[in-house]
């Protein structure tokens, strides 16, 4: 087990790497100058080019790009062009903002989603899964920018219950983690039920039936944990959607996080922002993925034995990449 | 009985095959919630495309959807204005429905980018496997390490706005899943007793392609687009909305919420209809991909 | 009722109704059968004749999704099995009747040590602690001929032979005094159905178990059987003792499926099956249900339904025609 973390560790240095040389490259190939949409339309030329000089952007592409690589091992991403402050600094005081914000968000649709999708499957094509199902197909179909901007009318502007953007205490997350879950509730709530109507019928649930258990341990007990693996891959892909969708909810609440960030980055072409908060995030994502095939170790044991059997897929698949 | 009376009776699901393209088309025709999807797509659609001949101003000639008229400012919906006016006193049902075009196309389109390079990597690498394989699912990896939505963000980032731009850089991200997809199906039915069993009674290379293959390989690929049509228009929809994409003064829903949301605390309005719109089509294109996902994928049924 | 006092177990006029897109099926039609204690019963029938749904039915353990009804009686101990309370039959299942089902392979729960899925019903209807329960489910284990230093395996980490004798480990643990095998040695290897066979009638005999066994092997049925029912189409044609039945069959049916035989002292040039398939049990036939494939069959047969015969002793069987 121990192994097979280290080797996922191991693996995720070379797609960082190449995840930071895409980054760097698509920047470069932004059209617009940053250090003219920075001065301004009436900076004179000489004003540009020493701009440019002074913030390196004159040297080579190559030369450029191992400065940047040398800094981002070190987790230093230089400094923003606009603002002239170190965008490492920016990105730790911003980073655990959305780290919460997404974790937040997928522990509230996990805990929403699951027990719904568990009740449709028992009750299935009765009257409560016929309204959970209608109610999943509008909340998966609302996209999640147009309900936050709804809910900011209504408990912001309406009721005046909550903030409507910014950072502060804990009912600043509130509107935008309802946002940013109601989507994944939906997609978890439906993986759910699927799963739990095909294990339902499965045969080792009529074993532990005739064992004498009760429904509720029976549910929970025997089918749930067999059911878990799709919905735990649910999740996963739910997170990176979360991950990229705080981008999303960030701005329309001017929640002040690496999403909102990366975006101000982008449109005012401060690469090094940019970079850093893409490889903050990539590296975040990586790991969580790590995370959720560790759980699958735990929840099923033919998985774990795979991790810790010497000559298995995953290993060969390691290999080939080191 | 005779020729002429078998080709009247009524064709019934159990008259086509599990699974073929006529069955799902069978079951999209006598699905009611499909069949509603359905005429929403092809009705907004086609009012898109002919509202700018209709919906004009009287005064101007302008169609309604570009005419500007400063009288009408943030103006409340009335019978003149069913939807009311945005900001710039412009017509927002005129708008909302020429807008259509673009989500409701996007969505589409870009799914195809990504389903056929999805398929081409996918079944090369399933195909070839070995060092080949082992490339492409690098590369691929590279791409997922980029959470959602983001990747779509730099890529149309670098592009720069426009309809064509969005479409490829949704294509763009979409195409892994199609691709780790078609490879896990390619090796599963490689391995599987049916092709070792045509293989057996030497079928020749290019028919077990050509019939165990690709058919059985496409039926989850087929859902997936099913469903990934209604989630990349949202995408774009998203893309629109933070201002990459196409932008105004085109009247995508997206980037008209994006205008409409500085308006909110006065004129909530302006926010309210190309948001309904968006959820509509949305909602129509999940009802065809849940039919046909019931079509293909029947043990989920009872 | 009277007489039911040597019995263990008396079905009476059992029907069960599966709805299926929008279709009623028919798969057990009014089955009445006695099973004294200690005795062997064999339901003897081709796939589809109803004879799991009747084991189900008993056990209470029919799929709800697709159940439309069941009604009849089904006495077990002085008690009605169809008007006992969920809870009352939570005690009754696992404790005294288990079940051992047709496929080992996904009889058991894939996420769980066998050592906790023999242990669970122990600790549930005995009331011993977990570590007591272990204990027994250990001492278990090794009567079914395992070791017990496989207690805390997985089922993938079994063959197909030694997942089916775990399965019976689960449904002996507690001692019940009716165990139902449905079909315990199909999915098995021939070396392992003897074995499996041996197995199950030992542990009748050491632990004075009544059963009922499921098969569509009439050979397996003289081996372990004292009792014999035929099942057609939901129904029972023909039941009796084994001898009444093995020397003289009378059904059409039962002859069939004795003709349909190969023996070994005979020299016969052709096995004669039955001609045709069983009746749709959406769609049964309005006479005999056996009558479109029954050489002996009349006019009136396919018009009127057959009425039961008294054989002599406890000989019985369902036909117009002797």
């Amino acid at each position: 087990m121990l192994r097979f973390i280290g080797r996922r560790l191991l693996q995720m240095i070379p797609i960082l790497l190449v995840v930071a040389v895409i980054i760097f490259t698509l920047m470069e190939l932004v059209p617009g100058d940053p250090v003219r949409i920075m001065l301004g339309d009436f900076a004179t030329e000489a004003q540009v080019e020493e701009e440019r000089e002074r913030l390196g952007l004159n040297r080579p592409f190559l030369e450029r790009f191992w400065e940047f690589i040398k800094g981002a091992v070190q987790l230093d991403f230089g400094v923003s062009y606009i603002t002239k402050t170190s965008v490492s600094d920016e990105l730790i005081e911003r980073f655990p903002r959305t780290l919460k914000l997404a974790l937040l968000s997928i522990c509230v649709s996990a805990l929403f989603g699951i027990p719904i999708g568990i009740l449709c499957a028992i009750k299935a094509n009765k009257l409560p899964d016929r309204i959970a199902l209608v109610l999943t197909l509008l909340c998966n179909s609302m996209p999640s920018f147009w309900l936050a901007l709804l809910l900011v009318l209504l408990f912001s502007v309406n009721l005046n219950w909550l903030p409507s953007g910014g950072i502060g205490g804990a009912q600043y997350y509130v509107l935008p983690v309802i946002s940013s879950s109601i989507g994944s509730i939906a997609g978890i709530a439906r993986q759910t039920r699927a799963s739990m109507l095909e294990v339902i019928r499965a045969d080792y649930v009529t074993t532990a039936k005739s064992k004498g258990l009760s429904q509720k341990a029976v549910i929970l007990k025997h089918a749930l944990g067999n059911a878990l693996i799709p919905i735990i891959t649910v999740i996963g892909g739910q997170f990176s959607f979360l991950m990229g969708g705080t981008t999303i909810v960030e701005s329309v609440y001017s929640f002040p996080g690496l999403g909102l960030y990366i975006i101000s980055g982008i449109n005012n072409r401060d690469y090094p922002i940019v970079r850093g908060g893409v490889l903050y995030i990539a590296f975040t994502f990586s790991f969580i993925m790590l995370l959720i095939d560790i759980i699958y170790a735990f929840v099923d044991p033919r998985i774990r034995s795979q991790y810790s059997g010497k000559k298995k897929k995953k290993s060969k698949e390691a290999e080939a990449a080191a | 009985m005779s020729n002429t009376e078998t080709k009247k009776v009524k064709k019934t699901a159990a008259s086509y095959k599990p699974g073929s393209l006529r069955y799902i088309w069978y079951k999209l025709r006598h699905t009611p919630t499909a069949v509603i999807g359905m005429c929403f797509v092809v009705i907004l659609f086609i009012l898109s495309f002919a509202s700018p001949y209709f919906l004009i101003d009287e005064a101007s000639g302008q169609p309604m959807w570009q005419y500007i008229d400063m009288r009408n400012m943030n103006a409340l919906p009335s019978a003149e204005h069913l939807f009311g006016c945005d900001e710039i006193g412009r017509d927002i049902l005129a708008r909302v429905l020429y807008g259509a075009r673009y989500t409701m196309s996007i969505g589409i389109f870009s799914t195809t980018v990504s389903l056929f390079f999805g398929m081409l990597l996918g079944s090369v690498a399933g195909y070839f496997g070995g060092h080949v394989d082992n490339f492409i699912m690098r590369c691929l990896d590279v791409f997922q390490a980029f959470p959602g939505i983001l990747l779509a963000i730099t890529i149309s980032a670098t592009l720069g706005p426009g309809f064509e731009k969005i479409i490829i850089s949704l294509g763009i991200s979409g195409i892994p899943g199609y691709a780790r997809m078609m490879r896990a199906n390619i090796l599963s039915i490689r391995g599987s007793e049916y092709a070792e069993a045509a293989l057996s009674i030497n079928c020749p290379t290019s028919r077990i392609i050509a019939k165990h293959i690709v058919p059985n390989a496409m039926s989850p690929l087929i859902v997936q687009t099913a469903m990934g049509i209604a989630a990349s228009g949202l995408m774009a929809s998203s893309l629109s909305f933070l201002g990459f994409g196409v932008q105004a003064p085109t009247p995508e829903w997206g980037s008209m919420l994006a205008s409409a949301r500085n308006f909110i605390r006065n004129y909530p309005h302006l926010c309210l209809f190309p948001g309904i719109f968006i959820m509509l089509t949305v909602i129509s294109y999940n009802l065809i991909g849940d039919t046909v996902r019931d079509a293909l994928d029947p043990k989920l049924k009872d | 009722m009277a007489g039911n006092s040597e019995n263990l177990l008396s079905v009476r006029d059992l029907k069960v109704e599966y709805s299926s897109g929008g279709k009623i099926i028919s798969a057990v039609n009014g089955v009445a059968f006695d099973l004294p204690k200690g005795g062997a019963l064999g339901l003897v029938g081709e796939t589809g004749a109803g004879k799991t749904t009747i084991a189900k039915a008993i056990m209470q353990i029919l799929p709800d999704h697709a159940t439309r009804s069941v009604t009849g009686e089904i006495i077990f101990q002085d008690r009605d099995l169809l008007k006992t309370p969920e809870e009352e039959l939570q005690k009754i299942r696992g404790g005294d009747i288990s079940m051992v089902f047709q496929d080992p392979m996904t009889a058991l729960n894939p996420i769980m040590t066998v050592g906790d899925q023999i242990a669970e019903g122990i600790h549930l209807h005995q009331g011993k602690t977990k570590t007591e329960a272990r204990q027994e489910a250990i001492r278990m284990l090794e009567t079914v001929g395992i070791s017990a230093d496989r207690v805390d395996e997985y089922p993938y980490q079994f063959s197909g032979g030694m997942k089916q004798r775990v399965v019976i480990a689960i449904a002996l643990a507690c001692a019940p005094q009716l165990l139902i095998a449905d079909e315990p040695t199909t999915a098995l290897d021939v070396t392992i159905q003897a074995q499996v066979l041996d197995l199950i009638r030992n542990l009748k005999e050491s632990q004075d178990t009544s059963l009922i066994l499921i098969t569509h092997d009439l050979g397996v049925v003289a081996e372990i059987c004292d009792h014999v029912a035929v099942v057609y189409a939901g129904e029972i044609v023909e039941r009796g003792t084994l001898e009444e039945i093995f020397d003289n069959p009378t059904h059409p049916y039962t002859v069939g499926l004795f003709g349909a035989i190969p023996e070994l002292h005979k020299k016969v040039d052709r096995l004669s099956p039955i001609a045709g398939l069983p009746p749709d049990p959406t769609e049964l036939p309005q006479g005999c249900y056996f009558a479109p494939r029954c050489p002996r069959a009349t006019k009136a047969c396919t018009e009127k339904h057959p009425s039961i015969k008294h054989l002599g002793g406890t000989h019985y069987a369902l036909c117009d025609q002797i």
